[in-house]
């Protein structure tokens, strides 16, 4: 907040929120100045945005903050050589088309922050709107079933279509809506890597995975392969398989969910969903999903473990669901969300797979379920 | 069925469950408790239970009389709630919702087997985990064995060994003295050879020294915990201080959510804090508060609260989510899943609320009103009250807090240390006091920098750099208001068009960070008005309109925002709300039926505000949602039951300033505005309310006036022949000499515009009158003073009442025991009165007739009067409900708040005659003093109001009240020794009406030299103590021979109370009972005649 000249006199950039349903919002444009177009979600959460905006599954979003005071403990320092211990991000780049905030702060203070968000926003050519009344903006999408939008202003460029393989779909101005469109070649590896080591070896199909799952399985003295979604599963050996998080329809990810079924359910060995991967694990199975109204973006949502009968604070970011009456009958319900009661985890009856819908990585969010973690390193 | 078994095993109804209140409001335990207390209350009765209520705060809404409750106003010791738990024989006792003292009772009832004995179950926490929470060194180890971290800290009793200590430790570490206390002997030392050079002088004054690791700068953090006995655990809430490590938590200034942490450093506290409730078989609701490095991720955890407290308090207001409400469900064993939302009303109660708006607390502080305090901020709590401001950015609500606790409309640019040094700046910075926050303004406006400011204050840039913004703000706007030649004299319409000026956006901007149409004016007015022309508020006020004007024109109006828990991930109907001009879209439309009805509530509990002005507001606002009014009221005062969304039908968490007030009326279109429910705060505003054409409720304009205005009061008195103390109004100090002259010493001295007597004083001779003046000031044309005869040695009688135009509708005498010259908030007083003549009651209750037709009354009132030898004057009126008004309406049976919104609703209301002498018992109001908390301050009580809070009992007579009330209020039965001095001769004579009774306690009696000798002569065995030789009075209480110290001053001169001010200093540090009015020593010495039966009584009296 350095002085340069009156205030009185100064003058902003004004950029504008364009939606879908020919609503216009009018803000302070922040970060990168670039005009995009996006899905609109909202997440309720009152911290992590490093974590949000580089999380995968946000891919082709644009994310409004409920919150109204984002950017407050700037973004957590980037080890670039070594992203397992980079906390505070979940993957190497902002992911979210762009973001929607009420205020932004401008600087940076905290012990593990060198940039504020802006600064990072710009280097990574990610645009945002401040100023804006983000409670009247999300009430506006959860009124919607389906909203779309668009960030732009007077004179900003065009986002780079080369920046994700899914954008060259896009034509400019237009609305698009990114779940329809396989997304999983704009965020998966290409080339599969090993990371930790182990005397377990896990298999990670990265949909567009969260760093946090990967440290947390190195955490458990596991082996970390991280294949690419597209590699033939056949030729893999290991001793487990998680299926990651990730952006889009389920549904539309080519044959993944098929060669989920042959290769790696026919396996037997230990499986553990996460989000699109349980969604994709509930395909694989049998089951169906469904597209809610407006999702489950934020940190406090209540899954209840009903063998357990005890509950958990969820950290979820996810807009399909499992449907609760497809659930084949070799898989039984584990968790249910204590508000909606939609489908939160799945569980095989005899062999070790399990699903859950939630985040038991967190990051963002609580990690009261990080439990799931452990539970599925002892299957193996 | 989700309850414990043993509560409903055979017959559901009416199991009976004791729930303990906190007792008086003191500083550390203040009206918090009323609100978990009576959202308990309410949660048990729900499901079916009949709640035994222990709790001698007779103005609490907990303690109302109600269909499946029973009230007992007793002290909450070991001794009453065994005799009460005999009598009612409950299934269970909940000891977690009356702060400490219901934590302590039931601590020591559960040790003594009490409970066992009359098979009496504890619910919620059990009493082991209590006492980990109470005990330190339990406390350690527990944390030890969980492997949560906790500052090391060792007593050592050699240099040696304080340097190995520190060594373990790590420098920087603090030593505190193991015997003193208020922190003297602290010092933080950052080296070895500081440490060795501090503590060779500490160990000659004490023999043993303290070493702990300095947190001091430390962020200090807490979170909210709820569990259920299922284990389902979740956090409410997270809170930030602003200030950090060193201040005590209620007097910093809190942030909810936090603000500064990252979510690595959240979710790292939270899943401690989490652990913690489960290792600790948390059931119900505890808090965790930590110190975090602001430089990495190590952290300490500080202390645990397994109870709800001023946080949980804090936390349901900041989130919405009804802590203390779901606890009580909790406690009686249900789970959270079980249990729903109660704002979404249809999600799970197994839910972290997730906010979308900034919440502050600001403490607020009235070290003024206690003598010689010191006014430093440190370890000990010395607040008396709270604000919380709701906005959506820290500007906004930074400014709204400060705007609410200082019943200004400044906010932060509030010139408090214009004039101050640069040295003098910075010393505030560095040691900090109840007025750092604005000394950290002026430091930016001088143009310091934040590395400046956070060097010295250490609190997180974040919050700095807010300041500075609003810093930088108020100078821009000063250059571009700045005129070469200053203007004799400036219209609203200048100001209009001076903000026009700035564009819309800009003022938009200056409205979201929180400036008051107020605040800009006077920006305008310091850039371009000449400085020798002063305006006062009201004509400020007068000039903002055209602020306000131009906004209103330009469409920049504030928009309402529902508080939702969900952050609007779900649709709700919540009827909580606030107001921000940081936003577009108004969660709920403006009305058009000219239905609503406002009630204004008190604001922060401060000395002479507080529970009574809420539990009036609460009446009031649930009156009207009764009578499906559309009922509305705004407060902002995190610590009371009125901000409970569920007592109204749309709650404003709101400034009760004039703006505001204007701004919610304008949205609400209401029918009226009740003023006069919420004491002298709002009461303030009828005047401009009135003249901004907004529809007052009850008392006209012109009523209110006439009874505030001496002056006018004064003259209709005269003109109804009624008497009145000799007084004038002094503009100079040759007026009040020439007053002083004609009717002699003693005369009290009062400023105008006083609340609770500040600086309100009498004065015996000419010295002590020019010392007084001298603390005054300012004493002209604008700001008069009133001087009036003091009457030595008068009673002083009360009377509450409500009047329907301009017709007594009901009115009661109430008796002080105090002869006048102590505050009516700190006199100790009695119902139905006792030694009144009939004849004496009867000329008062003419007197009221005549007052309340002349001033055409319509509403609540309280009369003060003075009797002396059958002859009766008035003192003042005040034309709003009193503090008095709980304390009568429960003993009469009569709710007086009622009839005063029927009154003010218009309703056919009949003349109520009650008999007084037909209440069959007797019920004793006394004060509550905090001086104890509050190093240095004289526990004299005078005109000037020092109490924190009160107490009412009840007894079959009223010594049996007396002595309840007494020990509700810590003056206890002296056990080791008394200490006297017994003032003038005229009161040792009186004295030796009650002095049997003390010699009967059979403990040793002290007294000071002339005391003693009087004793002596008539045969009584004393011991003498002197002033300055040898045995002391002052050692005599410190080595512990007394426990009780009866000190009467000789008159009210100031070297008289300098002289026995240390006396009672001590006697407070000692933790001793103290007496220091004849007549409350006397009505309580007389008392002890009934002691043995009062004892073994065998029936308590319940509501």
């Amino acid at each position: 907040m350095m002085r340069d000249g009156n205030i009185f006199n100064r003058k902003y950039k004004k950029a504008y929120l364009k939606l879908s349903n020919g609503m216009s919002f009018e803000g302070n444009a922040v970060g990168a100045d670039v005009s995009v177009s996006g899905e609109m979600v909202f997440n309720t959460g009152m911290l992590g945005y490093s974590e949000a905006m580089t999380d995968p599954s946000y891919l082709g979003q644009i994310l409004v903050f409920s919150f109204c005071l984002i950017g407050n403990y700037g973004v957590p320092v980037f080890k670039n050589k070594n992203f397992l211990i980079s906390k505070g991000h979940e993957s190497s780049s902002i992911k979210t088309q762009g973001i929607i905030v009420s205020n932004i702060y401008s600087s940076c203070y905290h012990h593990n922050g060198k940039i504020s968000l802006e600064e990072w926003m710009k280097n990574q050519e990610v645009p945002g709107i401040s100023g804006i009344d983000t409670r009247y903006l999300v009430q506006v999408i959860r009124d919607c079933k389906n909203l779309w939008g668009r960030i732009c202003s007077d004179g900003a460029k065009m986002q780079n279509k080369n920046k994700f393989e899914f954008l060259k779909n896009f034509k400019y101005n237009e609305y698009i809506d990114p779940s329809k469109y396989n997304l999983m070649p704009s965020v998966s590896i290409k080339k599969r890597i090993t990371l930790g080591r182990g005397s377990k070896k896990i298999a990670v199909v990265d949909c567009g995975v969260k760093w946090n799952i990967i440290r947390m399985l190195v955490e458990r003295n596991c082996e970390v392969e991280l294949l690419p979604w597209d590699i033939d599963f056949s030729k893999i050996k290991c001793d487990g398989w998680v299926i990651s998080n990730g952006p889009g329809d389920p549904r539309n990810t080519g044959d993944l969910v098929k060669r989920i079924k042959e290769y790696i359910l026919n396996s037997d060995k230990p499986v553990l969903g996460i989000c699109l991967g349980h969604q994709l694990l509930s395909l694989a199975s049998g089951a169906e999903t469904k597209r809610l109204n407006h999702g489950h973006r934020s940190h406090n949502q209540p899954v209840f473990s009903l063998p357990e009968k005890i509950a958990y604070m969820s950290s979820q970011n996810h807009r399909y669901a499992v449907e609760k009456k497809s659930i084949q009958p070799e898989w039984e319900l584990w968790f249910e969300n204590a508000n909606d009661n939609s489908v939160e985890g799945l569980k095989h009856r005899t062999k070790p797979f399990i699903s859950v819908q939630f985040h038991p990585e967190a990051s963002s969010g609580p990690n009261d379920t990080s439990w799931i973690m452990d539970k599925f390193v002892a299957l193996l | 069925m989700p309850v414990l078994d043993f509560l409903f095993s055979e017959n559901y109804k009416k199991k009976k469950v004791v729930l303990l209140g906190s007792g008086a409001l003191s500083i550390g335990q203040a009206g918090e408790f009323d609100y978990s207390g009576s959202q308990a209350v309410k949660a048990l009765e729900e499901e079916g239970f009949e709640v035994i209520i222990i709790n001698p705060n007779i103005a609490s809404v907990q303690t109302n009389k109600g269909v499946n409750r029973k009230v007992y106003l007793y002290p909450v010791v070991p001794f009453w709630v065994e005799k009460i738990i005999k009598i009612e024989k409950p299934i269970a006792i909940i000891p977690s919702f009356g702060g400490q003292t219901s934590l302590n009772c039931v601590i020591e009832l559960e040790k003594n087997n009490i409970l066992k004995k009359y098979n009496v179950k504890v619910l919620g926490t059990q009493v082991d985990s209590l006492e980990i929470s109470e005990d330190r060194d339990l406390f350690v180890q527990k944390m030890r064995s969980i492997d949560a971290p906790v500052a090391q800290s060792y007593t050592v009793s050699t240099v040696k060994d304080a340097l190995l200590a520190a060594k373990k430790i790590g420098y920087p570490v603090i030593t505190r003295s193991a015997f003193t206390l208020g922190g003297l002997g602290s010092c933080l030392a950052k080296t070895a050879s500081e440490l060795k050079k501090f503590i060779q002088t500490a160990f000659t004054t004490s023999p043993q020294i303290l070493i702990e690791k300095s947190l001091h700068g430390w962020k200090e953090i807490e979170y909210e915990v709820m569990r259920d006995i299922a284990g389902n655990t979740i956090t409410i809430c997270n809170m930030e201080n602003f200030d950090p490590m060193g201040i005590h938590t209620g007097d910093s200034i809190v942030v909810a959510p936090c603000q500064t942490i990252n979510n690595i450093e959240n979710n790292m506290l939270r899943d401690m804090a989490i652990k913690i409730a489960q290792n600790m078989h948390i059931v119900g609701e505890c808090n965790v508060q930590y110190a975090l490095n602001p430089k990495n991720y190590d952290f300490y955890v500080i202390e645990i609260n397994a109870r709800l407290s001023r946080s949980s308090a804090l936390a349901s207001k900041a989130t919405g989510y009804p802590i203390a409400y779901i606890a009580a469900k909790i406690v009686v064993g249900f789970n959270l899943l079980e249990l729903k939302n109660p704002v979404t009303g249809t999600t799970s109660a197994f839910y972290e609320p997730s906010l979308d708006y900034v919440t502050l607390k600001v403490p607020r502080w009235d070290l003024n009103k206690f003598n010689g305090v010191s006014k430093y901020l440190g370890p000990q709590m010395k607040s008396v009250g709270e604000v919380m401001a709701i906005g959506r950015n820290f500007c906004e609500v930074i400014q709204k807090a400060l705007r609410m606790v200082n019943e200004n409309e400044d906010g932060i640019t509030l010139n408090v240390f214009t004039s101050a040094s640069d040295e003098n700046l910075e010393k505030e910075l560095l040691l900090p006091t109840n007025l750092r926050v604005f000394a950290i303004y002026e430091a930016f406006r001088r143009g310091k920098t934040l590395k400046y400011v956070h060097e010295r204050t250490k609190v997180d840039c974040w919050f700095l750099s807010h300041i500075l913004y609003i810093a930088n703000i108020e100078i821009d706007l000063f250059d571009l208001f700045k005129l070469e030649k200053s203007k004799k004299s400036v219209t609203s319409c200048e100001l209009y068009d001076a903000y026009r000026q700035v564009s819309r956006d800009h003022l938009h901007c200056l409205k979201s960070q929180g400036f008051s149409d107020f605040q800009l004016t006077k920006i305008y007015l310091l850039a371009c008005l000449n400085s020798k022309i002063k305006l006062n508020a009201k004509e400020i006020h007068k000039l903002s309109f055209g602020v306000r004007n131009l906004r209103k024109k330009l469409g920049i109006l504030p928009v309402v925002k529902q508080i939702d828990t969900t952050s609007s991930e779900y649709p709700t109907k919540s009827n909580y709300l606030y107001l921000t001009y940081d936003g577009i879209h108004s969660d709920i439309s403006t009305k058009k039926n000219k239905k609503s009805i406002i009630t204004l509530g008190s604001g922060s509990y401060r000395i002479g505000s507080s529970l009574e002005f809420d539990w009036c507001s609460v009446m009031t606002s649930s009156y009207f949602k009764n009578k499906k009014n559309d009922s509305v009221i705004i407060n902002c005062n995190p610590e009371t039951v009125s901000t409970d969304y569920s007592v109204s039908d749309r709650l404003y968490f709101e400034e009760l300033s004039f703006e505001r007030v204007l701004d919610i009326i304008d949205i609400e279109n209401s029918k009226g505005v009740i003023a006069c429910m919420g004491g002298q705060n709002p009461n303030n505003l009828i005047q401009q309310l009135s003249e901004s054409k907004v529809n007052i409720l009850g008392h006209s304009k012109e009523s209110v006036e006439s009874a505030e205005d001496r002056e006018k009061f004064s003259v209709m008195l005269d003109e109804l022949g009624i008497d009145q103390p000799e007084w004038t109004s002094a503009v100079s100090i040759l007026d009040v000499e020439k007053f002083v002259k004609k009717i002699g010493f003693p005369v009290l001295i009062r400023p105008s515009f006083v609340l609770s007597g500040t600086l309100m004083n009498v004065a015996n001779n000419q010295q002590s009158l020019n010392y007084y003046l001298s603390l005054i000031k300012n004493i002209s044309t604008d700001f008069p003073i009133v001087i009036s005869k003091f009457i030595l040695g008068a009673k002083e009688i009360e009377c509450d009442g409500v009047a329907c135009d301009g017709e007594v509708i009901i009115s009661l005498v109430i008796e002080h025991i105090e002869n006048a010259g102590v505050h009516s908030g700190d006199a100790t007083m009695v119902f139905p009165p006792q030694k009144i003549y009939t004849h004496t009651v009867n000329v008062i209750k003419d007197i009221v007739r005549k007052i309340v037709k002349g001033l055409d009354l319509n509403g609540p009132f309280n009369m003060q009067f003075i009797a002396k030898d059958n002859d009766v004057k008035v003192i003042e009126c005040n034309a709003r409900a009193s503090r008095s008004f709980p304390f009568i309406s429960k003993i009469s049976g009569i709710n007086f708040a009622k009839i005063a919104c029927k009154v003010m609703n218009n309703e056919k209301v009949k003349k109520i005659l009650i008999d007084e002498s037909e209440i069959p018992y007797v019920g004793v109001k006394a004060s509550m003093f905090s001086f104890q908390r509050l190093d240095g301050a004289d526990p004299v009580v005078g005109v000037e109001m020092a109490s924190t809070g009160e107490v009412g009992c009840l007894g079959k007579n009223f010594d049996h009240s007396m002595l309840l009330a007494m020990e509700a209020t810590q003056i206890k039965k002296p056990k080791k020794g008394v200490l006297l001095s017994t003032g003038r001769e005229k009161d040792k004579i009186k004295f030796m009406e009650v002095v049997d009774n003390l010699y009967k306690l059979k403990v040793p009696i002290y007294a000071t030299k002339g005391s003693a000798r009087y004793l002596e002569k008539r045969g009584y065995k004393v011991n003498t103590v002197h002033w300055n030789r040898n045995p002391r009075a002052v050692d005599i209480i410190a080595k512990g021979n007394v426990d009780f110290v009866i000190n009467i001053n000789k008159n009210l001169s100031v070297d008289e109370l300098n002289n026995n001010s240390n006396i009672r200093k001590i006697a407070v540090k000692y933790g001793c009972s103290i007496l220091t009015n004849l007549e409350k020593v006397m009505a309580y010495l007389r008392a002890y005649d009934s002691y043995d039966e009062l004892q073994s009584i065998e029936n308590c009296i319940s509501l």
